[in-house]
């Protein structure tokens, strides 16, 4: 006896079978009308996830120049060293954001004014956290406090005039979204004193601290979310390294040479005070 | 300090907007619970047609009083969710709202032999079927899920009737199924759920076809006329 497979292969060749699985399928197919109305709604069902896919990718690159020029401006931001150049820096980032404002941010709300919010969330979370840690490190910079949910929100609102109609426009920020970045902005205050140690700013660098420590303890106190609670480890870990670099600099800063030391720095040695009470969190 | 407050009022205000998140999510998940429970029951009812050619049309009579009582919770839901957060909420009636668009489709097929619109799903369930900024909707991929399932269902159907000595039906679903899957073959569907559900539709094709094969072979196929039902 043959094997089952050449058995199968020898009948087809061989005789006109037309009762085979193969061809029973292929009559049924090729039986369909080309106008049935199953493939009218099928067609139609098409058209609309297309639109749906080609939204979301269009989405998709947006979020991707939001992200990339973000970064951007925040290493800008962690450039300048003396006093007089961060001046300069700050009018640049301050225009940068703008531009980005102005530009794909507002592409996205127009992308989204005819769609339901959240629809693409997934689209444009990375580009919008990546933003509010730019744009809350800016106003940390420039005003020493941290910009609120509302007020960026009332940013990325916009007027539009077209065909002599006017209409406004707004592009929704997610308040979670909002949180999401502010949880990566203390990663970015934790450069910042790190590097204003090695510039022997001291003032600066204990500021940060003292806001990555808010931050912290804000966090803690959150219930219910679950994407924190996923960034909760690293926030930890920021606060940390902030910690010990405070700690060293205290510790240590009597043997830094004394045009690098803050005035504040005692010249004997005090217990180190800057180890907070967010450590028993842990 | 100045910056404590700001970061403060920062965290207060975002826990409060959580809670009153929870509490929406609260009375979503409760509506979800009743009419989740409905559509249970109305699968359970409309499984009778496996072993029961009297019973399909009562059958069918029951459903649809079951999903007049389905279309009551859809408005409760409609009311309870704000206007924009359609898709923030969505997972809590995602299977529920598939499952829905099953059981009308396989309604409407046994009634009619054929294959209910997107409109017509949208309108037994008493929601729109306009994608818009705000309100409820039915989604179009929840109702494409539905029609998958629709198939494995009438593959089942298909099998069974063979055994009840009905040898018309199987024809009547080969024909509608492999309308669906050459339908489906025009969907550029990306790697997500619902192209993991469709991947399952090819295995029910096949089983489908195999029955009608089976019949082929031993001459019980319906033979002259194309037999046209419904």
């Amino acid at each position: 006896m043959p094997p089952p497979g050449k058995h199968y292969r020898g009948n087809r060749k061989g005789s006109n079978q037309t009762h085979t699985l193969a061809s029973v399928a292929r009559e049924t197919a090729t039986s369909l009308p080309a106008d049935s109305p199953v493939l009218a709604i099928f067609k139609d069902a098409a058209r609309k996830l297309n639109e749906r896919q080609d939204r979301h990718e269009r989405l998709v690159k947006l979020s991707r120049d939001v992200t990339i020029e973000s970064k951007r401006i925040i290493f800008l931001l962690h450039s300048p060293i003396t006093k007089e150049s961060s001046e300069n820096t700050l009018t640049e980032a301050k225009d940068r954001v703008q531009k980005l404002i102005n530009g794909p941010i507002k592409s996205i709300g127009l992308e989204l004014e005819n769609s339901p919010a959240h629809l693409h969330g997934r689209a444009v979370t990375a580009g919008f956290q990546e933003f509010i840690e730019a744009r809350t490190l800016l106003s940390l910079m420039a005003e020493k406090r941290i910009i609120t949910y509302p007020e960026v929100q009332k940013e990325l609102e916009y007027d539009i005039t077209d065909d002599d109609n006017q209409r406004s426009l707004v592009t929704m920020l997610p308040e979670s979204d909002y949180m999401l970045g502010l949880a990566d902005l203390t990663g970015e205050l934790m450069r910042k004193a790190i590097n204003s140690i090695s510039s022997g700013d001291s003032e600066e660098c204990f500021q940060a601290c003292q806001v990555v420590r808010h931050l912290y303890t804000g966090y803690l106190g959150i219930t219910g979310s679950r994407l924190l609670v996923r960034k909760l480890p690293t926030t930890r870990a920021n606060v940390n390294k902030v910690e010990m670099a405070v700690y060293a600099l205290k510790v240590r800063g009597g043997e830094t040479p004394a045009p690098l030391l803050l005035p504040a720095a005692p010249a004997e040695w005090e217990p180190p005070i800057n180890l907070s009470d967010d450590e028993g969190y842990y | 300090m100045c910056e404590n407050h700001v970061i403060n009022t920062l965290f207060t205000d975002f826990q409060s907007n959580m809670d009153r998140e929870q509490e929406i999510r609260e009375v979503i998940r409760n509506i979800c619970k009743d009419v989740g429970q409905i559509s249970r029951e109305a699968t359970t009812v409309l499984q009778v047609i496996h072993h029961n050619e009297a019973g399909i049309n009562p059958a069918c009579l029951k459903a649809r009083e079951l999903f007049e009582k389905a279309r009551e919770g859809y408005a409760r839901l409609t009311e309870a969710l704000p206007p924009n957060d359609y898709y923030k909420y969505q997972e809590h009636w995602r299977n529920m709202t598939q499952r829905y668009c099953f059981l009308i489709a396989l309604t409407i097929w046994l009634e009619t032999g054929i294959l209910a619109t997107h409109e017509t799903v949208a309108e037994v369930l008493g929601i729109s079927a306009l994608e818009r900024k705000t309100g409820f909707h039915l989604d179009i991929e929840d109702y494409l899920n539905g029609l998958l399932q629709l198939c494995s269902e009438l593959s089942r159907l298909a099998v069974n009737s063979v055994t009840r000595g009905d040898f018309e039906k199987p024809m009547q679903i080969s024909k509608f199924v492999m309308e669906l899957n050459a339908g489906f073959r025009l969907l550029n569907l990306k790697n997500d759920h619902l192209r993991k559900r469709f991947d399952v539709l090819k295995y029910d094709v096949k089983k489908i076809e195999e029955v009608v094969y089976d019949l082929s072979i031993r001459g019980l196929r319906p033979k002259p006329e194309p037999v046209v039902e419904g």
